[in-house]
């Protein structure tokens, strides 16, 4: 067995029983892996109309073939199950070393069915598997869930596991690994919280095979030796993490700053920026398995009363808790990360909701005595507050654990809920990045930016230089990136290899570790074959062209100032092109001969 | 002639550069049994969370080898280049040398059946090729390099020190 | 004209921001950038053939010069110019 290992685990929660079963290698073929083989599980064997709380819904996690290879960043694993804050396919993956260590314990992925009466945790090592009580660790936060596994099973093993909020099935819960890492969006954790399972805690002794072990080699070394030349992967994201992002999108005109209610610039967003994180808080950087691009950020708030140590801010948690709350102070925005990370929380849609519920607020909306404070943004206290509130779904807290757009609908005001399909969009404001808004209304998780993160090309030029304010070619390129991402996810790289390499050198890494005779074209089929399939899923869900659409403060409020200023998002135009260059019927659904040219039916 | 201008190089460790991404264990597998798998590795990346840093640990190819000592068939031996290496004709596999190393840098693989531990890839050590972050150098060892070599060891042993107990 | 730098630009510069008065164009924005800060920025902005660096990003009012006249911008004197090297995240 090549790139694969050759085996999954299935673990029946209401059974308590375990089955070590053959990976079907034709299914794997067609859809390469973790979120495309996840996403083909799911539609084989789940109903898309099931309750993502019941029983029926399955949880998946699932590696790539180039995961724990020498493929450059390929440390991942996804998550998949049907979500419960969109209701759609939900697939998160994440670094770390955990995807590794499953596939050197021999598993390729595991299936997880039904739902335990009581809290477990699967311990696996090598080939013993087994399910273990976790009772003495219900209600432990992802840090000390993790130091106790160690404790209790191998100082090797990898852990994978939930917080507080995946117990209590907050709908933005995460999959934690590795302490740090998240499985982070859609709500995941509250899946794995919802059958009762604790923790995967794993350790594995054994070998990946791959075809063609001397081209694969030099593959990887080509692609390593380009990420190391091109400056994102070699200086920007090394030196600065991902949060050097924030100044170059203010400046752009696209950082959305107070609930996207006061346009693309946040006056104070240097403060919170991976210049000042750098000068300020950061105590080295840290890359997740085989990675040689170490974005990841250890840092560390010496003192004061948001004084605490972990990891990151990313990005998009320093946009959400920063420019979207109009907070500037970056150790407060630590802090918040830091909680998030520890009662297994996304922090894009938990500050996104507290975003939302300080408008609500100043509109006099929610009262002081609902919230328990009276809330205003830049309000840097009640970020730190409400997130640890939301994780332990305490007072308020219990409402911002529904999202955004569930608690807004609440009070009778869903449009105050930057959300698509309920998920709260990230950090680009599509009215000044026109590519990005069509993606959020097209991801087949809602509001999300790393299934076609257009942002490369209209931002950053990366790797071409598209014009953000036009919408020409819009269509085409996104439907590019989606599959191409789609080809990334499922292989186990990571998304941030494509800023440094593209399909060829995918390609060919994937062609050597498994042996395949196919062309890059080939294999960007297969992507978007994963793309029609996750949207037949969605459709079956129940899902219709009225759900790819954006918050009316996007379609209809133009931007007041910046260069995209006097802009909405021109989503119909967009749309439509969209479609057609998918090969979907006008009501986006895919065409018959799009679904036998692709072989899905 | 290749060999001989080798002669006189080292690994050397700065952890305060390693980011634990392992990938010095993933290219020391694949160069020694064409796979990918860490525990066949010669390298282990040690990771201490709290303390925020992590230590790439190999063969320290010390000047009076303990393993060396303590092997009963004279299967390791000090070679040209200075590394400590093992003649698998002679080794018996008792595991001795494994529990004479202070360091811990001498193991048994149960995957190739054989003591194992860094032989500097025959003068091109992978690791040091491949570390993204340069936190596994190969030098020359100029007084300097040799000395800084020894305070980090030092410190492993301190560090191992703790945790053995 | 308000000339801002981000990320390891600012370790060239040693500020974030400056004020500028004179420069019609982006070209001599940067040329004059380039004998305030010396051959060190100048390598950074420009490659060996004068042509500005793939690796660097440069915006004026928020919008890249690729989307404008590139180098041959003008430049009036309330505009607010910023300068990144090319960067990357999500």
């Amino acid at each position: 067995m090549f790139g694969f290992v050759g085996t999954l685990i299935r673990v029946n929660l209401t059974e308590g029983t375990i089955k070590k079963e053959a990976l079907n290698l034709n299914d794997a073929r067609a859809y390469i892996g973790a979120r495309g083989l996840g996403t083909k599980i799911m539609m084989d064997e789940v109903d898309p109309k099931v309750d993502p709380f019941s029983p029926d819904n399955k949880l998946i996690f699932m590696t790539g073939p180039l995961t724990g290879t020498f493929a450059s960043s390929a440390g991942r694993y996804e998550v998949i199950a049907k979500a419960p804050l969109t209701g759609t396919i939900g697939a998160s993956n994440s670094g770390g070393h955990f995807g590794p260590e499953l596939k050197f314990a021999g598993y390729d992925g595991i299936i997880f069915e039904g739902k335990s009466k009581k809290p477990v945790y699967l311990w696996i090592n090598d080939d013993h598997v087994e399910l273990r009580n976790a009772g003495h660790l219900w209600g432990k936060s992802v840090f000390d869930t993790t130091d106790q596994l160690m404790e209790e099973t191998s100082e090797d093993a990898r852990i994978a596991c939930i917080g507080p909020a995946g117990e209590k099935m907050v709908l933005f819960a995460t999959v934690m690994n590795d302490k740090h890492r998240a499985a982070g969006r859609s709500g995941l954790g509250a899946v794995m919280g919802s059958k009762n399972l604790k923790a995967v805690a794993v350790r594995g002794t054994k070998s990946i095979q791959v075809a063609d072990p001397d081209a694969f080699l030099e593959k990887c070394i080509d692609a390593r030796r380009k990420l190391k030349e091109h400056p994102v992967t070699s200086a920007g994201l090394p030196t600065y993490g991902t949060e050097i992002l924030v100044n170059i999108l203010n400046q752009s005109g696209a950082l959305p700053t107070r609930n996207w209610r006061d346009g693309g610039y946040f006056e104070d967003a240097d403060e919170t920026g991976g210049e000042s994180l750098t000068d300020k808080f950061l105590v080295r950087n840290k890359g997740c398995f085989g990675c040689s691009i170490g974005c990841g950020r250890i840092t560390r708030v010496p003192e004061g009363k948001f004084k605490g140590f972990g990891e990151g801010p990313e990005y998009e948690a320093g946009w959400s808790y920063g420019a979207d709350c109009g907070v500037k102070d970056l150790a407060a925005i630590c802090k918040a990360n830091y909680i998030c990370n520890e009662l297994g929380l996304d922090p894009i849609t938990m500050g996104s909701t507290i975003a939302c519920a300080m408008e609500m607020s100043e509109k006099g909306i929610l009262s002081e005595e609902e919230v328990g404070r009276k809330l205003r943004f830049g309000d840097a206290d009640a970020i730190v507050e409400l997130t640890k509130m939301t994780g332990l779904r305490e007072g308020f807290g219990d409402k911002l654990a529904e999202g955004s757009y569930r608690m807004a609908s609440g009070y009778g005001y869903p449009e105050l809920s930057m959300s698509v399909k309920k998920q709260e969009m990230p950090a680009y404001d599509g009215r000044g990045v026109q590519g990005m808004a069509l993606e959020y209304a097209t991801s087949n998780r809602g509001g999300c930016h790393v299934r076609g993160y257009l942002t490369s090309p209209e931002i950053l030029g990366v790797p071409e230089k598209l014009d953000p304010l036009v919408t020409t070619d819009k269509a085409s390129w996104l439907k590019l990136f989606q599959d191409l991402t789609a080809v990334v996810d499922s292989a186990g790289l990571c998304l941030f290899t494509t800023f440094g390499i593209g399909l060829p050198e995918i390609s060919s890494m994937l062609r050597t570790a498994l042996g395949l005779d196919c062309t890059d074209e080939e294999i960007l089929q297969k992507g978007e074959r994963i793309w029609n399939l996750e949207r037949l899923f969605n459709l079956e869900a129940g899902f219709t062209k009225a759900d790819d659409t954006l918050p009316p403060r996007l379609l209809n409020e133009p931007l007041a100032s910046g260069p995209a200023k006097g802009k909405v998002v021109e989503l119909d135009v967009m749309l439509k092109e969209y479609y057609q260059v998918r090969g979907w019927d006008s009501e986006g659904v895919p065409e018959e001969g799009k679904l036998k040219e692709l072989s899905i039916k | 002639m290749v060999t001989r201008s080798k002669v006189g190089k080292i690994l050397m460790l700065s952890p305060e550069k390693c980011i634990g991404c392992r990938t010095c264990e993933l290219i020391c597998s694949f160069n020694k049994i064409k796979a990918f798998n860490p525990k066949s590795s010669r390298v282990s990346v040690i990771s201490y969370d709290e303390a925020a840093i992590s230590i790439p640990i190999m063969c320290m190819q010390c000047e009076e080898p303990s393993c060396m000592k303590v092997c009963p068939t004279s299967a390791i031996r000090k070679t040209e280049d200075g590394s400590v290496a093992i003649d698998e004709k002679k080794c018996i596999g008792c595991k001795l040398c494994v529990s004479a190393c202070p360091l811990g840098n001498i193991t048994f693989s149960a995957t190739e059946k054989k003591i194992i531990k860094c032989d500097l890839c025959e003068g091109e050590p992978k690791c040091a090729e491949f570390c993204p972050s340069g936190a596994i150098e190969f030098k020359d060892a100029v007084p300097s390099t040799i000395s800084r070599k020894k305070v980090i060891a030092e410190k492993f042993k301190d560090l191992f020190g703790e945790v053995s107990e | 004209m308000k000339i801002k730098f981000f990320a390891y630009i600012r370790d060239y510069t040693g500020s974030k921001e400056i004020e500028y008065n004179r420069c019609a164009t982006v070209q001599e924005l940067l040329d004059e950038l380039c004998i305030k800060y010396g051959i060190k920025f100048r390598k950074l902005i420009f490659t060996d053939d004068h042509q500005l660096s793939d690796e660097i990003i440069i915006l004026v009012n928020g919008r890249s010069i690729v989307h404008l006249n590139f180098l041959n911008t003008p430049l009036k004197q309330d505009d607010e110019i910023s300068i990144f090297p090319v960067v990357a995240g999500g």
